[in-house]
C-alpha cells in the first residue's frame, strides 16, 4: 500500500514534467511576451528599412559599478558608458572612426598630437562640448587624487604627458618622449563634462554619476538599483538622431533564467554560452551572432615553479606537440565556429599580427623524442584549475589524458576562483606548472609587453629573454609604422620557438539577438561593450 | 519584564561585536583581493598599488577593523569599495524589495501551515497525513532554483501569465506590476518555508493530541473538528512564534538562490554580488544588520511567548 502510493505520485509528478517539457518543442512559434516594452505598435514599415521608435532590451550579468567612464572597468559599467557617453573614436582592424574627434595628427617628429574636435557639440544638457572637457578629463585621470586607474597610461618614461586647449576644438597633446601607443591611450579617454564635475573634490565618489550627463547616442533616464538601468534617444546626437527610443540594461543575475527571459522576449540582447546556442537558435527568433573578442585562450606554462620542470624549452616544446589544437577547440568550445586556432601570442585585431609562426601540433613521436633528448623522464606536473569554470575544467581533463600518451603525469588541482585567480596573479607561486587561461590586450602590442617582459607584473609564465625586452622596449619606442612592425613580428616569433605558451584559441563570444532588430552591422558588434554605436540599431 | 528586555539588550552589544570580529576575520582569510575586481589587463602595477592604498587595504587587517569600528560606532557603516556608495544607504534601498518577498512568503507559509499541519497531526499515518507528509519532503529536498526553473517553464514559457525577470516591467510604476512579478518568487519561497513550518506543526499537533485537555473535550462530546481548529490550535501556535522570531532575520537577508534566479533587487542578491567582490564593508554591513534583526527577532519571540503562555514568565 505504502509503496504503491508514493509511486504513484512519482509518475503524476514525472507525468507533469515531461508535459511540460515536450509542450515547449511545439509552441516555440507562438510569441507574445508577457513582459516586453518594445513597442512593436508603431507605424509599420518595409522590412528591413531603418524606422524610428521602439525601445532595445540589454541582458547584463550585473549592476554597474559607476557610469563614469575615467572609472568603468567592468563589463557591465563599459557596455552601458559606450551609449552614454561618445568616445574620441575607436579603432577596428587597425582603421579609425571618428566619433567626437574630426581628425588626430601626429607632428613630424611624433612628439605632439593635435586632436580636432567637431563643431557644434552638445552635451545631454545642453551645454557645449569643447576642448575645454577634454583637457580637464585629461588632467583629472592624472590628478592622483582623483584616483583613476587609467593614470598611468597618461604617464610615458616616469613624464606625463600634457594636453593644451589651443582654441575650442582644439587639442594639443605633448609627449615627453616618442610613444606610439599614445592613440590606444587615447581610444580609453572618453571625455566627461568639465560644468558637472569641476568642483568635485572627489568625482569617483560623486553623487552627481548618480544621475550622469554625457554626450553619446542615448541619455540617461533611470537607474533601479538590481533591476535596470533606461537611457533614452538624445536628439542632438551629432551622428544624426538615433532610431530607437530607448534602451534599457536589465540586470538578470542568473543564466538560466535569462536564456528564458530572452526566449520570452523580456530581453532582445544577451551574451550566450556555446551549450546554449542550439536552445536558442531553434527557436528561430533569434540572429545568433558569433564575433571575435580579441581574447587569446592558452596554455601557461610556469617556468619558475620549484621542481623547475618546465624551465627548459624543449620540454614547453614537447608537451605543445603531444596536444591536438583542433582536439582542444571541439572539447572545450563544442565547434570551431566559436573559436579561431591561434598560434601568435598577438591577438586577430592587434597590430602586426601574424598566425605565420612556428608551431608545434599533434606529434608524439615527436614529444617523445625532445623529452629523451632533454632527458626528462618520469615527469609529473600540477595543473590549477578553478573549479566550476567549465573552459578550464574540460582543458585540464584532455590535456591530462594526451599527456599521459607521451609519459607525463598531470595531477589536478581543483580550488575555487578567488583562490585560483590569487595563485595564479601571484607571480611568486611555485607549487604549480600548468594552468588554461585567456587574456584580452587590446590592439596595441605594446599591451603584452606586462605578460613577456623580464620581470613584468603580468608575466605569469616568469619568462625572461633579453631579445625580447629589448624588442619590446624598441616597438614601444619606434614611430615608423614598418620598423615597428618588424620588431613585433620577430617577437612574435621568438615567443613561439620559446613555446612560451601554448596558443590554443581566439576565442569568440557569441550574442543572441532578436531578430525584431536590424542595424547590426552599421552599430558594429564589439568586444566587452557589444555595440560599438547603438544609434545605428533599429526596429524592424 | 523590563529588567528582561535590559538584559537581553545589553547582551546583544558584545553578541554583535563577536560577530563583527568572526566575519571580519573570516573575510580577511579568504583568498581573493577586493582590488582585484578593479583590475583590467592593461592597467599598469603602479595604478594597482595606488587604488589599494587609496582604499587602505595596504594597511595591517586589524588596523582596517578598529577603523571599521571606530566608523561604526560614529553610526557610519562604511562605504562599499567597488561602487562607493555608503553600505547604509544601498542596504535600505534594497530592504522593501526583500521585506515584501519575504514578508508575504513568510505569511503565505503560515496561513497554508497551520491547517495543513493540524490536519497531518491529527490523521497520523492515515492519507491524508502521508500526502501532506510527501509533499513537504519534496519542498525540503527539491533544490529551489530548480523549483524556480520549473515554475518559470510552466507559467511564463508556456502559458504566458506571468513575468519571468526583476520586479518591475521596464519603466512601468505600479502595484499591480510589482505583486504580477511578485507571484512567482514569492511561491517558490512560500513553498520551501511551508514544508519546514507543516512538520513543525504536525509534530506538536501529534503531542497536544495525546494531553489530557483533549481527551476530557472528547469526553464532553465535543467533535473533532472544534477539538483542533480552537482548543488544540491555540497551543500549536507556540512553536510558530520561535518559527518567527528566526525568520525575522531572513526578512532581511533574503533568498539568495530566489532573488538571484528571479533577478528580484533585494538584499540576497545584493550581497552575493558583495561577496563576489570582496566587498567586505558591505558584505560587514549586511551580516550586522541580519545579526541585529536575529536578536530582536529572538527577543520579540521570548516576550511574546510570555504573553503566549503565562506558564513560562512564572517559570522564570
Amino acid at each position: 500500500m505504502r509503496k504503491g502510493f508514493y509511486g504513484f505520485l512519482t509518475l503524476a509528478l514525472l507525468s507533469l514534467l515531461i508535459s511540460a517539457c515536450s509542450g515547449g518543442n511545439n509552441s516555440n512559434s507562438e510569441a507574445s511576451p508577457t513582459g516586453s516594452a518594445s513597442a512593436t505598435g508603431s507605424a509599420p514599415a518595409a522590412e528591413g528599412q531603418p524606422k524610428d521608435g521602439g525601445s532595445l532590451i540589454i541582458g547584463v550579468q550585473s549592476d554597474p559599478t559607476i557610469l563614469n567612464p575615467i572609472y568603468a572597468g567592468d563589463r557591465v559599467s563599459l557596455t552601458i558608458d559606450q551609449a552614454l557617453y561618445a568616445p574620441l573614436f575607436q579603432v577596428n582592424n587597425g582603421k579609425k572612426t571618428f566619433y567626437l574627434a574630426d581628425s588626430l595628427e601626429p607632428s613630424a617628429d611624433n612628439l605632439t598630437y593635435t586632436l580636432k574636435l567637431k563643431s557644434g557639440l552638445t552635451w545631454h544638457d545642453g551645454q557645449p562640448l569643447t576642448a575645454d572637457d577634454v583637457v580637464f578629463t585629461f588632467n583629472a585621470i592624472l590628478d592622483e587624487k582623483q584616483n583613476s586607474m587609467f593614470r598611468e597610461n597618461l604617464i610615458v618614461g616616469g613624464k606625463p604627458i600634457q594636453a593644451v586647449k589651443v582654441d575650442d576644438t582644439t587639442v594639443e597633446f605633448k609627449l615627453p618622449q616618442v610613444n606610439p601607443s599614445f592613440e590606444a591611450t587615447l581610444v580609453q579617454l572618453t571625455p566627461i563634462p568639465k560644468h558637472v564635475f569641476e568642483n568635485e573634490a572627489n568625482i569617483e565618489k560623486s553623487t552627481k554619476n548618480n544621475a550622469p550627463v554625457g554626450s553619446g547616442a542615448f541619455k540617461f533616464k533611470e537607474y533601479k538599483t538590481g533591476e535596470y538601468v533606461t537611457l533614452e534617444r538624445f536628439d542632438n546626437y551629432f551622428a544624426g538622431k538615433p532610431h530607437l527610443d530607448s534602451i534599457t540594461y536589465r540586470i538578470a543575475k542568473d543564466t538560466n533564467s535569462a536564456n528564458l527571459a530572452l526566449q520570452n522576449g523580456e530581453i532582445n540582447v544577451k551574451y550566450l554560452d556555446p551549450q546554449d546556442v542550439s536552445t536558442i537558435e531553434n527557436t528561430g527568433k533569434f540572429d545568433i551572432k558569433p564575433y571575435s573578442e580579441g581574447r587569446l585562450a592558452y596554455l601557461l606554462f610556469n617556468e619558475d615553479s620549484d621542481t623547475g620542470a618546465l624551465a627548459k624549452k624543449e620540454v614547453r616544446q614537447a608537451i605543445s606537440y603531444a596536444l591536438s589544437r583542433d582536439e582542444l577547440i571541439q572539447t572545450v568550445y563544442g565547434s570551431s565556429d566559436y573559436a579561431d586556432p591561434a598560434k601568435s601570442f598577438v591577438t586577430p585585431d592587434g597590430l602586426f599580427h601574424t598566425n605565420d609562426v612556428t608551431s608545434y601540433d599533434n606529434d608524439v613521436e615527436k614529444a617523445k623524442e625532445l623529452l629523451k633528448a632533454a632527458g626528462v623522464s618520469n615527469l609529473k606536473l600540477r595543473f590549477i584549475v578553478s573549479s566550476g569554470n567549465k573552459a578550464q575544467e574540460a582543458a585540464s581533463l584532455y590535456i591530462q589524458q594526451k599527456l599521459k600518451a607521451v609519459g607525463i603525469d598531470v595531477e589536478l588541482q581543483n580550488m575555487d576562483a578567488s583562490a585560483y585567480g590569487q595563485k595564479f596573479t601571484d607571480t611568486s607561486a611555485k607549487d604549480y606548472e600548468l594552468s588554461y587561461a585567456g587574456y584580452i590586450m587590446g590592439y596595441d602590442p605594446d599591451a603584452y609587453s606586462i605578460l613577456f617582459k623580464t620581470g613584468a607584473n603580468s608575466n605569469y609564465a616568469r619568462y625572461s629573454n633579453p631579445e625580447v625586452d629589448q624588442l619590446f622596449a624598441q616597438g614601444a619606442g619606434e614611430a615608423d609604422e614598418a620598423k615597428r612592425g618588424e620588431a613585433y613580428k620577430k617577437l612574435q616569433e621568438i615567443i613561439a620557438q620559446d613555446a612560451v605558451i601554448y596558443p590554443v584559441a581566439y576565442t569568440k563570444t557569441i550574442v543572441a539577438i532578436d531578430k525584431k532588430f536590424g542595424g547590426l552591422d552599421e552599430a558594429v558588434l564589439k568586444p566587452v561593450v557589444i555595440f560599438e554605436d547603438p544609434s545605428k540599431l533599429y526596429l524592424k | 519584564m523590563r529588567q528582561l528586555i535590559a538584559r537581553r539588550l545589553l547582551q546583544t552589544i558584545p553578541l554583535l561585536f563577536f560577530v563583527s570580529i568572526v566575519c571580519f576575520a573570516l573575510i580577511k582569510m579568504a583568498p581573493g583581493d577586493p582590488v582585484l575586481s578593479f583590475v583590467t589587463p592593461n592597467m599598469h602595477a603602479e595604478d594597482i598599488e595606488r587604488i589599494r592604498h587609496n582604499l587602505g587595504l595596504d594597511k595591517p587587517a586589524y588596523v582596517q577593523y578598529f577603523l571599521w569600528l571606530k566608523e561604526l560606532v560614529q553610526g557610519n557603516l562604511g562605504y562599499s569599495l567597488v561602487n562607493h556608495q555608503p553600505v547604509l544607504d544601498q542596504i535600505l534601498d534594497r530592504l522593501p524589495a526583500t521585506a515584501g518577498l519575504m514578508g508575504s512568503a513568510i505569511a503565505l507559509a503560515v496561513l497554508l501551515a497551520i491547517p495543513l499541519g493540524l490536519v497531518a497531526g491529527a490523521n497520523r499515518s492515515r492519507w491524508p497525513d502521508k500526502l501532506i507528509n510527501f509533499i513537504s519532503y519534496i519542498g525540503i529536498s527539491v533544490p529551489l532554483f530548480w523549483l524556480a526553473i520549473l515554475l518559470i517553464y510552466l507559467f511564463a514559457i508556456e502559458l504566458h501569465w506571468l513575468p519571468i525577470m526583476g520586479m518591475r516591467t521596464i519603466g512601468v510604476n505600479s502595484a499591480l506590476d510589482v505583486l504580477k512579478h511578485g507571484i512567482l518568487p514569492c511561491a517558490v519561497l512560500a513553498f520551501s518555508f511551508l514544508s519546514v513550518y507543516v512538520r513543525y506543526i504536525r509534530s506538536s499537533t501529534i503531542g497536544q493530541l495525546k494531553e489530557d485537555y483533549v481527551q476530557i473535550q472528547y469526553a464532553f462530546g465535543s467533535s473533532k473538528r472544534l477539538v483542533l481548529f480552537r482548543h488544540v490550535l491555540k497551543h500549536v501556535l507556540l512553536p510558530i512564534i520561535t518559527l518567527l522570531g528566526i525568520s525575522m532575520a531572513e526578512l532581511v537577508t533574503g533568498a539568495i538562490v530566489t532573488e538571484t534566479v528571479f533577478s528580484w533587487p533585494g538584499i540576497g542578491s545584493l550581497g552575493m554580488t558583495a561577496v563576489r567582490g570582496m566587498d567586505y564593508p558591505l558584505i560587514m554591513g549586511i551580516t550586522l544588520f541580519s545579526a541585529v534583526l536575529l536578536i530582536v527577532g529572538n527577543l520579540l519571540a521570548d516576550i511574546l511567548y510570555g504573553f503566549a503562555d503565562p506558564r513560562i514568565n512564572k517559570a522564570r
